[in-house]
């Protein structure tokens, strides 16, 4: 904590002071922290006195004058003679003019146009953060409108931020428009008068150039979004579950209700696979050969719906039902093409959507997501705002409380731990990993046995007896089983094990189930693969039967896990053991199973077409079953977080080894394997791929599309082809990899950065201070600036000014203050009467530009080390040789008059430099010989540049 | 539904679609829950603005431990008592919802903890957010020695510059890096 003591955590000054938010105002980036949220309660709000009444702002004049006076001065600014200023000639095209001067009826009160600068300012920053970047090297030296805070400064950044927002809207497409207006953090009449500006600069512009193209485009688009909105809206229509999620969240936060919409996603994508299958497969097969053509000894007997053997064997619902025939009806419909390119276009999507939807949430929840810090910001943005439950508040209360406790505690003892604890815990991981190694390879073992057990046993006869139908159930039961059973093993040993933080547990956790299920399906793929499919006469269909049997079976037992492991364990934790506790609900291990079902129904889509219809059905119950469960048995979760990034995880899961693996299956039957020879659309072939060979040449026979021909051979066919492709995409993915190398590298120097202008500011803060302390004395030696003034200004070089000069202003008003506190002690006690509050901030102009002729000069000795920044510097050095002209003038003054009252002169001064700015303007407008800052501050530079010269001539005169 | 819609008028709904992120029905909804609101006499008037009390009677809000705040922050109010009228409601229900950006989300955030409205969050904006997440009486509250480390803390954690406080960028900079906040930082009528 010592760096706070520096940075004035525990200096009371720093705290009470007012001016401590004028230098966050011009320190941070976004200058939308200092918005005057207008409607500001309490006496802390001193930024809102554009809405306070007059006596109030009154009252505070001593304390905070500079900025009343900044304040007043916006309000009592009408906004027509800000817009025909002549005064920033960067502004000056008529666009600007007609901007602003079109919507006279509109509701640009005063009020408005308080609040409108810093609002303004804020949205820009906000609003596109590159744009605003940009805006901000257009005004080096950290926002020097703080630095000459002004009437006309004030202005000319009212115009500006509005003008600017106003024309950058303009210039944007509708869509982008709206969406940019959306995005801008502003109530919403402000937005809607944002909104009514461009609207009318459009038309304006619109009715210059008017043509029935544009108006066209326009209708077009409007259509077109009119549509879009209407799209949305019906989509939210058709939303299913709406309201149970919604109680869902209410009662049990995010992190549950992942869960769910884990499980709606992959319905989605069951429906989608389901119609794909049923409408290109299914239906052709149907309307050509309604009746399957079933073995008349073959009758239903009810226990077909378990196994799917049977009855079922020869009807669409597996691959032995479909046809090769290329059916003529009213089109030509070849189903051995329809079969293959159906299920590889089906696989393709779902791999291009998971891929797409991972990449989307790895970018939000994973490298922006900051892997060191799980502590306090984490537990404090992570409140709920779903939850509406008075009960589950309070909960979330209480376990919010613990986890801020824990973190604490976390932090205090993660240094000491001894060596032999840690060996102790080493020793506890590698037993636990080791025990759980081992049971999924025996769980895939035994499943290995089991297979083979049942391949002798089972003959490749149509009708089986009841009682050998009912032993094919004995694999899926034993599977789902172990499914059921292992993972709790899994549990009880991370009972044992001491993670440092609940993330690694839960993260071993779910990589030992991956473990488990990978083993037991890669077990059951290679029985497939190797023993069916060689002795059986339509194997496919029979690997079909299996994995029906697979998904039937888990979906029991996914009943019956969540009997156990929700239900009897609240009627544990409630009845018999109040120590456990109501049970939470496992988000890890229920995805899990959801993952794994939803594998079993990938890989089955070549065998078994309809399985997605079992799979809707499996999923629409399993929904309510878990709803019904989880409010009937859970509490909910005591610890919070990380929600998003488990989502991210489990996406990936299903992507990475179950995705693949379904799909490395898939592609291994289709060309590999030799189909059956007596049933499906591929009977006769060497292999499934086969029939695209074939379609190949039957084509270059006969039709007149050679370019399909030649894209097979030439592209599909060649190596030359792919290995190009991956190199191009090797190339890719270096030079990317290389570039975020870099971003790395800027991040980490920018990050520096700040933090060096941090140390800037408490380092100037503790000079001041010390100045303060020893400040009347002094302060005629120390205002005396003319040793420095014979400085050249070329050997400024300071990037860090910007920071520092702002922090200087800020301690400035601060001394101000002081000042007119000694000042009216001088003038005996009389307080400053309001009318003269105009004169204070001349006054502060007066001292600041005085003490920022010192200030810049430490500061020039502090970050001499700095690196340089061009843009900055050239304004930074017009600047400061202004300031220390200034400061020389006003020093000789104050050398020759102590006596009179100060305030009043102050006030000449400014009349006398209105005045100067008005006549006259041509003498000295070309003279700046130093003056290469950009368009933007260069409106200030005048002002600027207005006021010493003012002042000249006031001395002149004097 | 449909005598709602004709209530509104299309082209205020279609204006409330385009300054806002709620959709069609989100906004009807939201005109419906806000009429219910209103007192029989309020009705007929054309710019109703409904007292804090009885926004803070919807169910989405009642157990909200940031529920005045909501309401100061986005109430258009003069008088600063936190109503609400029916453009400042849907602005509420904008930024909660589901497909606001995480800049508005983390801006709107920043106010709402800036319980002084001073535009940072010192350590008293800190406090009472911790109280508010903790719950306010005696025997929930952290002790005010965990407290002070606590809000260490978090400075440590977020003060980029160390200046003792925290400003709405060094905010949104640790919002950017809590992906949890996008998909709780929501309201949903």
């Amino acid at each position: 904590m010592t760096s706070y003591s520096n940075g004035g955590l525990f200096n009371p000054a720093y705290h009470d002071s007012e001016t401590l938010e004028i230098d966050r105002r011009s320190s941070s980036k976004t200058p939308l922290h200092t918005n005057p949220y207008a409607r500001g309660e309490g006496a802390d709000g001193h930024y809102s006195t554009g809405q306070i009444s007059s006596d109030d702002a009154l009252r505070r004049v001593p304390r905070g004058g500079w900025q009343e006076e900044s304040w007043r001065g916006r309000e009592s600014l009408p906004m027509g003679h800000i817009s025909t200023r002549p005064r920033s000639p960067s502004w000056q095209h008529d666009i600007n003019h007609s901007t602003f001067q079109i919507p006279p009826d509109s509701q640009y009160d005063r009020s408005l146009s308080i609040r409108l600068p810093s609002t303004t300012s804020g949205n820009m920053t906000m609003r596109r953060r590159r744009i605003s970047m940009r805006r901000m090297s257009m005004f080096p030296n950290g926002d020097p409108n703080h630095v000459a805070f002004t009437e006309d400064a004030i202005r000319n950044e009212m115009e500006n931020e509005e003008q600017n927002l106003v024309k950058e809207l303009v210039a944007l497409s509708t869509r982008d428009r709206i969406w940019a207006i959306r995005d801008l953090p502003m109530s919403f009449d402000e937005k809607k008068h944002i909104r009514s500006q461009v609207l009318a600069f459009k038309s304006a512009k619109k009715s210059r150039q008017f043509t029935c193209f544009a108006d066209c485009s326009e209708n077009m688009s409007l259509s077109f979004r009119r549509c879009g909105y209407g799209i949305r809206s019906a989509r939210q229509t058709l939303e299913l579950w709406q309201g149970i999620m919604k109680e869902i969240g209410g009662t049990f936060g995010t992190s549950v209700l992942s869960y769910f919409m884990f499980l709606k996603w992959l319905l989605m994508f069951n429906i989608f696979s389901f119609l794909v299958n049923f409408g290109f497969i299914t239906i052709p097969q149907l309307v050509y050969s309604p009746w399957p053509n079933i073995s008349p000894n073959v009758s239903f007997r009810g226990l077909e719906i378990l196994t799917g053997a049977g009855y079922f064997n020869n009807t669409v619902m597996y691959y032995g039902g479909y046809s090769n025939e290329t059916k003529v009806h009213l089109v030509e419909y070849n189903m051995q093409l329809a079969y293959f390119f159906t299920i590889a276009v089906y696989m393709v999507l779902c791999g291009i959507a998971l891929i797409f939807s991972m990449a989307s949430s790895f970018k939000t929840n994973y490298v922006l997501a900051d892997p060191a810090s799980n502590s306090a910001w984490q537990l404090l943005c992570s409140w709920d705002f779903n939850i509406t439950n008075d009960k589950a508040v309070r909960q979330r209360k209480n376990n919010l409380r613990v986890q801020l406790k824990e973190s604490m505690s976390e932090k205090a003892q993660r240094e000491r731990l001894s060596l032999s604890e840690s060996l102790k815990h080493f020793g506890v991981y590698l037993g636990a990993w080791l025990l759980s190694t081992s049971l999924a390879v025996g769980s895939g073992a035994s499943i290995y046995y089991l297979c083979q057990f049942e391949q002798q046993r089972a003959t490749d006869s149509a009708n089986w007896s009841l009682l050998q139908e009912a032993e094919t159930l004995l694999v899926p039961f034993v599977v789902s089983l172990m499914n059921l059973v292992v993972p709790l093993f899994y549990s009880l040993f991370n009972k044992f094990e001491h993670y440092s933080s609940q993330r690694k547990q839960i993260y071993a956790l779910v990589v030992r189930n991956v473990l488990l299920k990978m083993s037991i399906l890669a077990v059951l793929c290679y029985n497939w693969m190797n023993v069916v499919a060689v002795k059986f006469s339509c194997w496919e269909s029979m690997v079909g039967q299996a994995l029906y049997r697979l998904v039937i079976v888990d979906f029991l037992f996914l009943m019956l896990g969540s009997f156990f492991g929700e239900f009897l364990s609240n009627v544990i934790g409630t009845r018999l053991l109040p120590r456990l506790g109501v049970p939470e609900f496992d988000v890890a291990r229920n995805v899990l199973e959801l993952i794994y079902a939803q594998t079993l129904a990938w890989i089955g889509i070549y065998f078994s077409p309809l399985l997605p219809a079992i799979q809707i059905l499996k999923f629409f119950i399993l929904f309510y079953l878990k709803k019904v469960s989880l409010t009937q048995n859970c509490q909910p979760p005591r610890r919070s977080g990380r929600a998003a990034q488990m989502q991210t995880i489990f996406i990936a899961l299903l992507f990475f080894p179950f995705f693949v693996g379904a799909v490395s299956m898939v592609a291994f039957t289709a060309w590999s394997l030799t189909p059956s020879e007596h049933c499906g659309p591929f009977r006769g072939l060497n292999s499934t791929y086969n029939v695209v060979e074939v379609w190949m040449v039957h084509l270059k026979e006969t039709s007149s599309s050679h370019w399909v021909v030649w894209i097979y051979q030439n592209v599909i066919r060649s190596e030359i082809f792919y290995f190009l492709i991956s190199l191009i995409i090797i190339v890719i993915i270096y030079i990317f990899w290389q570039v975020t190398r870099g971003r790395k590298l800027r991040i980490r120097v920018l990050r520096e950065q700040i933090v060096n202008e941090g140390k800037d500011k408490s380092f100037l803060l503790e000079r001041l201070q010390n100045l303060q302390k020893s400040h009347p004395d002094k302060r005629s030696k120390q205002k005396n600036p003319k040793k420095h003034s014979k400085r050249r200004p070329d050997d400024h070089s300071s990037g860090g000014q910007s920071t520092s000069n702002a922090m200087i202003q800020a301690l400035l008003a601060r001394q101000q203050l002081e000042k007119e506190e000694e000042e009216r002690l001088s003038t005996g006690g009389v307080p400053v009467p309001s009318d003269i509050s105009s004169s204070s901030s001349a006054l502060i102009q007066a001292m600041q530009a005085r003490q920022r002729a010192e200030g810049q000069e430490r500061n020039e000795h502090y970050s001499a080390g700095y690196y340089e920044s061009p843009t900055n510097t050239s304004s930074a050095v017009t600047q400061a040789m202004q300031a220390r002209q200034r400061a020389q003038v006003e020093g000789t003054y104050d050398a020759s008059d102590p006596t009179s009252s100060v305030s009043s002169v102050m006030m000449q001064v400014m009349q006398a430099r209105q005045r100067a700015e008005e006549e006259d303007r041509p003498q000295w407008v070309p003279a700046p010989p130093q003056n290469p800052a950009p368009a933007g501050s260069s409106a200030l530079i005048q002002a600027m540049l207005a006021r010493q010269q003012a002042q000249n001539e006031y001395d002149d005169g004097y | 539904m449909g005598t709602t819609a004709s209530q509104l008028g299309k082209d205020m709904l279609s204006e409330y679609q385009e300054l806002t992120f709620l959709t069609k029905q989100e906004i009807l909804l939201a005109h419906k829950r806000f009429t219910e609101l209103l007192t029989k006499d309020e009705k007929d008037l054309p710019n109703n603005r409904v007292p804090m009390e009885r926004i803070l009677t919807l169910p989405e809000l009642k157990s909200n431990p940031f529920r005045k705040r909501i309401c100061n922050v986005f109430s258009t109010s003069e008088y600063k008592d936190g109503g609400l009228t029916f453009e400042d409601f849907l602005d509420l229900l904008s930024a909660f919802s589901d497909s606001a950006t995480l800049e508005i989300k983390s801006h709107y955030a920043f106010r709402i903890f800036d319980f002084d409205d001073d535009g940072t969050l010192d350590c008293g904006d800190l406090e009472k957010l911790v109280n508010c997440l903790t719950g306010e009486t005696d025997d929930t509250r952290l002790t005010p020695e965990e407290m002070r480390q606590l809000i260490n803390n978090i400075l440590e954690e977020s003060d980029i510059d160390k200046d003792g406080t925290v400003n709405l960028s060094e905010f949104q900079h640790v919002i950017s890096r809590s992906p949890d906040f996008v998909s709780s930082f929501k309201i949903v009528l």
